[in-house]
């Protein structure tokens, strides 16, 4: 039986009276790709926000890799940040001055050292080995998101947690996106991918269905 | 990887750089100009100064008490001891020499007019414009068209040398009735006293004593008084530097100094350390800084310097504002990059690290500038003002980009302090 990488208890977010996120209880395992699927408001966003550690719980417990995180400072959940995860955003959020490799190279400088080698190797990776000197305004909606996708890969995080990935990319782009996620899948990495794209959804091991924040159904994509 | 996104975010956010740098610029070219006057404006004022006349008088050291009515001194030359004329270069072998603008000698004796029932007046020799070359200076001139710029001459200044030349001064004239061109016989009083026809070149206009007298080329009145090589008095234009609280404890007296005031008082161009050197240097005078002078060149300088600090002060906190509301609006366009690297492990101090470092080059590129914009204006408002140039003082400049990175980083510290306030969660998803 696989590893388990990621578990919450009960995890729960209020923003004053309302609870956006109602006692979520979730496992995933080393290599698993999940998707969560929801409609707006479901509390997809919320649950990612989490399990990225960009915000804490207000109550529940949220296991990941080993580390508890419920209750660590912002300072401790910074590190786990900076250790565990690789982000992959809808928007890209690329840093306009810098190069696609420098871009990637930011992510090695807040995890430990910069390698420009692996950097370039990453880039490589994700098929923009002849753009590497190339600024976000000079790249594709595609090439930004692969570049995102390296930047996410650098540091060999446990877990990718990406945000609607190909929500900004037309049909040819998402495609390209697409092949990448799988050729992750199939490297072993563990994936969870928040989408409204039942097509890409489909590709995943398992899909986690939200609905008022509220886990309505948790199985098998297949 | 610092250094590359202070680089890149410097070189590719070109336009707010730009605009945060004219900012520092025009503070800094503000301050460095005040600062650069500032520092300057004592040798401008003291040269300023000048036109009010001598600022030192010497005199022979047992110099006996005048007898004078009606400015006219009735106690005889003879027996006075005077001061010799052969002596009066080493005023320029001072330490301060090269503060030394210039000097004028005077020999005063009374004279009786022919043709006006023997009427006593007062002559005073002295010299008009004269080269006297000194140790370093071949071209150091001399006299009272140097020393006393505000007197006025209707007419010609006599020559040094020309023997048959005289000033008549204004109220003299006016009673006498003298003009350009007249001719008039004197006689020096005295038993030695010698007699000579002068033709008057020019109508004096003081506001002094010499507007009732007559003066004439020192080396003539000299020889009619039969003193020869004498002085009695000589005016000295020395430039100066505000009086302080160490000049005038030295003023009372420089024996209550300690050796190190001593050497900081002689080696400032104080008026009271320039007459102690130029005592030094000549035995037997006494140099006696003339106050009225002296305390009012301090007194202008002292407001003047601190008006510029004021104006410093307030050229300071208008860029800091402007910079802080830049940072404002720097930070709010930035805040999904600030958003993303706290999402990528930044810790806040790592953000601010980058923002403040971003105005810290701002400030130093701004404080270079506004050195150089600041030496213009500083050029036009010496030329403007004191109808010189201003001289460069080197200080001005790591002064100036030190005040100017202050500036930067000043108004930049309140607004940065939004970056802690800002969670990546909320930027980078526009919701949480």
């Amino acid at each position: 039986m696989e590893q388990i990488v990621l578990e919450t208890k009960g995890l729960t977010k209020r923003f004053g009276n309302v609870t956006s996120l109602d006692r979520v209880d979730m496992q995933v395992r080393k290599g698993e790709w999940v998707s969560i699927m929801g409609p707006s408001g479901s509390g997809k966003t919320t649950m990612l926000n989490l399990l990225s550690c960009l915000d804490a719980p207000s109550e529940g417990e949220y296991i990941l890799d080993g580390v508890a995180t419920a209750t660590l400072t912002e300072k401790q959940r910074v590190a786990v940040r900076r250790e565990k995860i690789g982000l992959i955003f809808q928007q890209f959020h690329l840093v306009p001055y810098l190069t696609a490799l420098e871009n990637v190279m930011l992510a090695q400088y807040y995890h430990s050292m910069i390698d420009s080698k692996d950097a370039e190797q990453a880039l490589v990776h994700v098929g923009l080995g002849h753009r590497i000197g190339h600024l976000p305004s000079q790249l594709s909606g595609g090439e930004q998101q692969r570049v995102c996708i390296a930047r996410a890969l650098i540091n060999q995080p446990a877990i990718i947690l990406a945000d609607e990935p190909t929500g900004n990319l037309d049909e040819a782009n998402e495609e390209v996106v697409l092949n990448l996620f799988q050729e992750l899948h199939r490297e072993g990495r563990t994936i969870i991918l928040v989408t409204h794209n039942p097509e890409l959804a489909e590709y995943s091991d398992r899909v986690i269905r939200l609905h008022h924040g509220r886990v309505q159904n948790d199985a098998s994509a297949h | 990887m610092f250094f590359l996104m202070l680089r890149q975010s410097f070189f590719r956010g070109r336009k707010r750089k730009a605009l945060a740098t004219i900012t520092i610029v025009l503070a800094a070219s503000l301050i460095t100009a005040l600062m650069n006057i500032s520092i300057d404006v004592g040798d401008k004022m003291s040269k300023e100064m000048k036109s009010y006349g001598a600022n030192i008088n010497m005199v022979p050291k047992s110099e006996n008490i005048s007898l004078e009515i009606g400015g006219v001194d009735y106690n005889p030359l003879e027996g006075q001891v005077l001061i010799d004329q052969k002596e009066l270069p080493k005023i320029k072998d001072i330490f301060w020499h090269n503060n030394i603008v210039g000097y004028a000698p005077f020999l005063k004796v009374t004279a009786e007019l022919a043709g006006s029932g023997k009427r006593r007046v007062p002559l005073v020799g002295t010299e008009f414009d004269r080269v006297t070359p000194v140790a370093g200076d071949e071209e150091f001139r001399t006299g009272v068209k140097v020393v006393n710029p505000y007197w006025q001459v209707h007419g010609e200044w006599p020559a040094d040398d020309d023997g048959g030349a005289i000033l008549a001064g204004a109220g003299l004239a006016r009673e006498m009735n003298l003009k350009a061109g007249d001719r008039i016989r004197v006689k020096v009083a005295g038993e030695k006293g010698g007699e000579e026809i002068f033709t008057v070149k020019g109508i004096l206009t003081t506001s002094g004593a010499e507007e009732s007298g007559l003066v004439a080329p020192l080396q003539v009145v000299q020889r009619l008084a039969g003193l020869e090589g004498k002085v009695q008095s000589v005016s000295v234009s020395a430039l100066t530097v505000p009086e302080d609280k160490l000049s005038r404890k030295a003023r009372n007296s420089s024996d209550k100094l300690d050796s190190a005031e001593y050497d900081r008082w002689y080696c400032t161009a104080y008026v009271s350390s320039i007459t102690h050197q130029i005592e030094e240097a000549i035995p037997n005078v006494t140099a006696r800084p003339i106050w009225q002078v002296a305390a009012s060149e301090g007194a202008v300088v002292n407001k003047i310097q601190l008006l510029m600090i004021v104006v410093t002060v307030a050229a300071f906190i208008a860029s800091g504002l402007g910079i802080s509301s830049l940072m404002v609006t720097t930070i709010m366009e930035r805040s999904r990059e600030i958003g993303l690297m706290k999402a990528l492990g930044a810790a806040d101090w790592e953000v601010y690290l980058l923002f403040l470092s971003e105005s810290a080059v701002v400030g130093v590129v701004g404080g270079l500038l506004g050195c150089a914009a600041g030496y213009g204006l500083s050029q036009v408002i010496g030329l403007s003002v004191f109808g010189s140039t201003v001289a460069f003082s080197p200080i001005v400049i790591p002064v100036n980009v030190a005040i100017s990175v202050m500036i930067a980083l000043a108004g930049s510290l309140m607004p940065s302090r939004l970056i802690t306030k800002l969670y990546p969660a909320e930027v980078l998803h526009g919701r949480r």
